[in-house]
């Protein structure tokens, strides 16, 4: 069994706007192995989010290989990309992005609608996932009832509920307090400590600390 | 399907109340007006059959003057005096004719006990009554002997003898019709307005020799009923009965000082009236609802761009393009329906209320509300299609803008 989780080859992103072609990524080259902790970091615009949309499969690169559990999928169609991402895949975002009109239990539940159908096991795994985040008292609450950590939480649990092999957050600290920051970061080393990968973007270098390895993108390369 | 699935499938529609019921709205107009018109359209048609049926299909009239049929009904435009009572006798001579009585309209002031009312008289012979299938529910008909002998009798339509004698038995009483004294030997069962547009329950029927001498003092008549054994006849007595006219009065087709109707013209020119009120309203209706459903689009659209971080964030959890299409497709879809179950009960409401009011025959709408219930599921489904496209199209990667 190979220990490389995903393997990052050439990597190549491009945007075109009338006449004049963008080239976000200029040939990124990354492996990270199962149970790391990496974090990315560098200024905006320097392409982090185009890269961790490549990485998180909601986008394809123009050119280069992607190597995910061996298998390559910069080249498979969006189905079997949204197919990989529901089983494989977990998102954490800066904005949360619950859903308003569905409880905290609800909104952990999302990605199993599109696994098949949901079962009474299905909802004690997302008591449970929410207990152990420290929001028991809160799984009927709606996201305009919890604080800002709490709603993260939530996305935390929502994003575990798959057994995903990858965790990936986005500036996961960055709508929150330094409190509500700690506790978000805690549960996310825990996590990784109990085997998950996980690569963070955040340009918080407190943040970045956390992890067990560091890289810098600016202007479509690592330099780091 | 569980009760959660179901929820985080569909939970969004009624997330916003207020943005639903405007959306909803077009619809529940469309829907009520497409069931209210249609139903009117064929509570009209019964109404029409049922005053037809008065008018059997065997029956033929012979009016004096220019008659036309407007608006469904026989009416006579102008009075000539070509038509006499012999002319009534020398059809008898056709065998196929069944009943013949000849008639004379006229309106005239009756008073029994101080109590007055203005009413429509008509003259008629002992055959009338049989001949338009009219029942007594007091009293008897005609003799033969009163008819030829000028006897001063009348039958009275139930509205008249309500008037004038209420609760009391009106039979062998005495009124006066234009101050002539008459006996009372009949009264008519209610029979309402026929095709002829005559309130038959506000009439007196009289003999036709009292009516010509004693009351009206005219050596004319309006008009002959006529009824044949079969309907399949009525053609050719149709004929028979212009040609016979026709030589009688020694004048050419064009100058004819009488027509004839059949119930098959009033029928045909009803038919094409009410089949135009019909189409003119359904058009109004399905254009309702074509503006009701384009309510929709607008505001499914409003919604998808709303919930463009709901969509990117199903996308980003692994549902699939079709996934997303479908959600979008059934949540305009029981939108639509949901308008179209309001409008179907509005419309039942006015329905129920205004028929009676209107006093139109109430009919079960079962054909309108499978048509308007159809039509709503068909416009939901165009009007989702657009919007579940744009949603399904959303890039999940606006995720990860921060926004």
């Amino acid at each position: 069994m190979s220990k490389i989780l995903l393997q990052l080859r050439e990597i190549k992103k491009t945007f075109q706007s009338g006449k004049v072609i963008y080239e976000i990524l200029k040939g990124i080259n990354l492996e990270v192995e199962k149970g790391e902790f990496l974090a990315i970091m560098g200024p905006s615009g320097g392409g982090k989010s185009t890269l961790l949309n490549i990485i998180g499969l909601l986008d394809r690169p123009t050119s280069g290989s992607y190597l995910f559990e061996n298998r390559e999928v910069s080249t498979l169609s969006t189905n079997e990309l949204a197919k990989l991402r529901n089983e494989k895949i977990g998102f954490v975002f800066q904005a949360f992005h619950l859903i308003p009109w569905a409880t905290a239990q609800e909104n952990v539940l999302l990605p199993l609608l599109y696994r098949g159908k949901i079962d009474q096991e299905d909802i004690y795994r997302a008591q449970g996932l929410l207990d152990r985040l420290g929001l028991k008292n809160h799984i009927n609450l709606k996201p305009a009832e919890l604080s800002g950590g709490q709603q993260q939480r939530v996305a935390i649990a929502r994003a575990l509920i798959n057994n995903p092999s990858l965790l990936l957050a986005d500036e996961p600290t960055g709508n929150l307090d330094s409190q509500s920051s700690r506790e978000v970061m805690d549960i996310l080393t825990e996590l990784n400590k109990e085997g998950l990968t996980i690569i963070i973007v955040t340009h918080d270098s407190e943040v970045a600390k956390r992890a067990n390895r560091i890289k810098i993108l600016k202007d479509g390369l690592f330099i780091e | 399907m569980t009760l959660i699935t179901l929820k985080l499938s569909f939970g969004g529609i009624f997330y916003k109340k207020l943005r639903l019921f405007l959306s909803v709205l077009g619809i529940i107009i469309g829907v009520s007006a497409l069931l209210v018109m249609n139903t009117f359209g064929e509570s009209a048609k019964v109404k029409t059959m049922q005053e037809i049926e008065t008018f059997g299909p065997e029956i033929l009239m012979v009016v004096s003057g220019q008659a036309r049929v407007r608006a469904g009904r026989a009416i006579q435009a102008e009075q000539t005096t070509a038509l006499k009572l012999e002319d009534a006798q020398a059809l008898r001579k056709i065998s196929a004719i069944q009943l013949i009585s000849p008639l004379y309209t006229g309106s005239s002031i009756v008073r029994y006990l101080g109590k007055n009312i203005s009413t429509v008289v008509q003259g008629v012979n002992e055959e009338y009554i049989k001949l338009r299938k009219f029942s007594l529910i007091e009293g008897r008909n005609f003799l033969k002997d009163e008819v030829t002998g000028f006897k001063k009798v009348a039958i009275l339509g139930y509205k008249v003898k309500r008037e004038l004698f209420g609760e009391e038995k009106a039979e062998g009483q005495h009124i006066l019709i234009n101050k002539l004294p008459f006996t009372v030997i009949g009264v008519l069962e209610p029979i309402g307005v026929d095709a002829s547009n005559q309130d038959q329950d506000d009439q007196v029927l009289i003999p036709i020799t009292t009516a010509m001498s004693a009351l009206f003092n005219v050596d004319y008549i309006s008009g002959i009923f006529i009824s044949v054994y079969k309907p399949e006849l009525v053609p050719l007595i149709e004929k028979q009965v212009d040609e016979i006219l026709l030589k009688r009065h020694r004048v050419s087709p064009k100058e004819k000082g009488f027509n004839i109707i059949k119930a098959e013209d009033i029928l045909k020119f009803r038919t094409e009236a009410s089949s135009l009120f019909s189409s003119l309203v359904q058009s109004i209706s399905i254009l309702c609802l074509i503006v009701g459903s384009l309510g929709v689009t607008a505001i499914m659209l409003l919604s998808v761009n709303e919930r463009r971080r709901e969509i990117g964030l199903r996308l980003a959890c692994g549902a699939s393009r079709r996934a997303i299409l479908k959600q979008f497709l059934i949540e305009s879809m029981v939108i639509s329906l949901w308008g179209g179950f309001i409008g179907l009960f509005i419309g039942l409401l006015g329905i129920l209320v205004f028929l009676p009011l209107l006093k139109y025959p109430l009919v079960l709408p079962w054909k309108p509300i499978i048509v308007s219930t159809g039509l709503t599921i068909f416009f939901g489904l165009l009007s989702g299609i657009y919007p579940a496209y744009k949603a399904s199209k959303i890039d999940p990667a606006i995720l990860l803008k921060g926004l």
